[in-house]
């Protein structure tokens, strides 16, 4: 609860001084992660799903969300062939599944993801296949956007008027 | 941020007076269940200054004369949290929002690692403030009062709140004689102007205001807290003896000490 309570915290931070101000200003605010890691995490952890949604309802709806979509065993492999040593909350070491971290990390992140295919369903996020290569991903997402920021700009342009 | 489909389907399932005393008041904590603890939750509450740690003080070496274990909690005071809370209210970085979250996360902590323990083994639990506090401040400064029920659905309904009641009046006589008045005590975050004690009397009439509104709904038993202490102790007493005694299984003796 505390873990959940204090990413809230962190979040509605982040929220008020950094993502809505810009929003008013009539910006494009990219957020790395947002309130469906939470969702998807603390359900991990035992957290009641319901109540996290709730919890979070102080959050500005996306107008686009992205999911990057990876099987476990990529996303271990990436992450090895990178980093040493697996943070420990990201391995989710904290729930004592499994005292080796890789292993830790396998079980935790694997149940993470399914979380994850659950609330793609339920916001209905755009699911990019991150498996492919890092230019075929960016063309896929360029595309999602481009579509998305030109309605955008016609709606905005009806609303004032130069 | 609920979900797009689910609109307004669900009954409000967050704290309200309904909760069984020991439970929790909502969706609670499904990792740790709480059903059947032996303990004893009592809260105290009231606002700033009215006396609660006095009554506390007097009541937890009565209690434990009388051979129960006792626990005391009190607001933001677990060792996760109080520094931090410390530090952000000493900025002025805070809001209405990160200040009720980071209050939240200082109960569930105290929650987990002080009261459900506590009940689990049997004490009796003194709670020097409780979730109304949190409500009280939260709904003078304008927070949904839904999503703060909803937020702290995760509580457990003590078995007593006893609610310290004061007008604003005596209330004043009594914090100037003591310690005077503090920032946020007296609401000066609100912004009602520059002078403490205009801004203390206003603040403080809404939170009263606060806390005499739940006070149907969430059963609390309203003690007047203008009357000599050991008068409001002998109220406490009689009240928590009747119901230690009534409870089927009272809580157990404490064997140390």
């Amino acid at each position: 609860m505390t873990f959940s309570l204090l990413h809230a915290t962190d979040f509605a931070d982040r929220l008020l001084y950094k993502i809505i101000p810009p929003l008013k200003a009539g910006m494009i605010v990219l957020a790395d992660r947002y309130a469906f890691t939470a969702f998807a995490r603390d359900a991990t952890r035992g957290v009641d799903r319901q109540w996290v949604r709730e919890l979070y309802s102080f959050a500005v709806r996306p107008d686009l969300s992205l999911y990057f979509r990876v099987p476990i065993d990529v996303s271990v492999d990436r992450l090895l062939a990178r980093r040493v040593k697996l943070k420990f909350y990201e391995a989710g070491m904290d729930l004592g599944w499994s005292a080796n971290p890789v292993e830790s990390f396998r079980l935790f992140q694997g149940k993470v993801l399914a979380e994850y295919d659950q609330i793609v369903q339920e916001f209905g996020m755009e699911v990019i296949d991150a498996v492919r290569s890092i230019t075929e991903q960016q063309r896929v997402v360029r595309n999602v956007i481009a579509q998305h920021v030109q309605m955008r700009r016609l709606e905005i342009s009806d609303d004032e008027p130069v | 941020m609920t979900s797009p489909s689910d609109g307004s389907s669900s009954a409000p399932d967050g704290a309200n007076g309904d909760g069984p005393a020991g439970g929790y008041y909502g969706r609670g904590i499904p990792y740790l269940p709480i059903a059947g603890y032996p303990g004893k939750l009592i809260a105290i509450e009231g606002t700033d200054g009215v006396g609660r740690s006095t009554q506390i003080q007097l009541l937890r070496a009565w209690l434990e004369i009388r051979g129960y274990g006792v626990v005391e909690t009190g607001w933001t005071r677990s060792p996760l949290m109080q520094p931090t809370i410390e530090v952000a209210k000493s900025s002025n970085t805070l809001n209405k929002l990160t200040f009720v979250l980071l209050y939240a996360t200082d109960f569930a902590d105290r929650l987990e690692k002080e009261i459900i323990p506590a009940l689990k083994a049997g004490f009796v639990v003194l709670s020097d403030r409780y979730i109304f506090t949190a409500l009280a401040r939260a709904g003078v400064r304008g927070v949904d009062r839904q999503w703060l029920r909803n937020l702290y659905g995760f509580a457990i309904a003590p078995h007593m709140v006893f609610y310290l009641n004061i007008d604003v009046k005596s209330l004043l006589g009594r914090v100037l004689e003591s310690r005077g008045m503090d920032f946020w005590e007296s609401g000066m975050d609100l912004k009602h102007g520059d002078d403490i004690y205009d801004s203390f009397r206003a603040y403080q009439n809404k939170l009263l205001r606060e806390y005499s509104s739940m006070a149907d709904e969430f059963h609390f038993r309203v003690v007047d807290a203008r009357r000599p202490i050991d008068r409001i102790q002998d109220e406490l007493r009689k009240n928590v003896a009747a119901f230690l005694e009534s409870s089927e299984k009272p809580a157990e003796p404490a064997l140390s000490r």
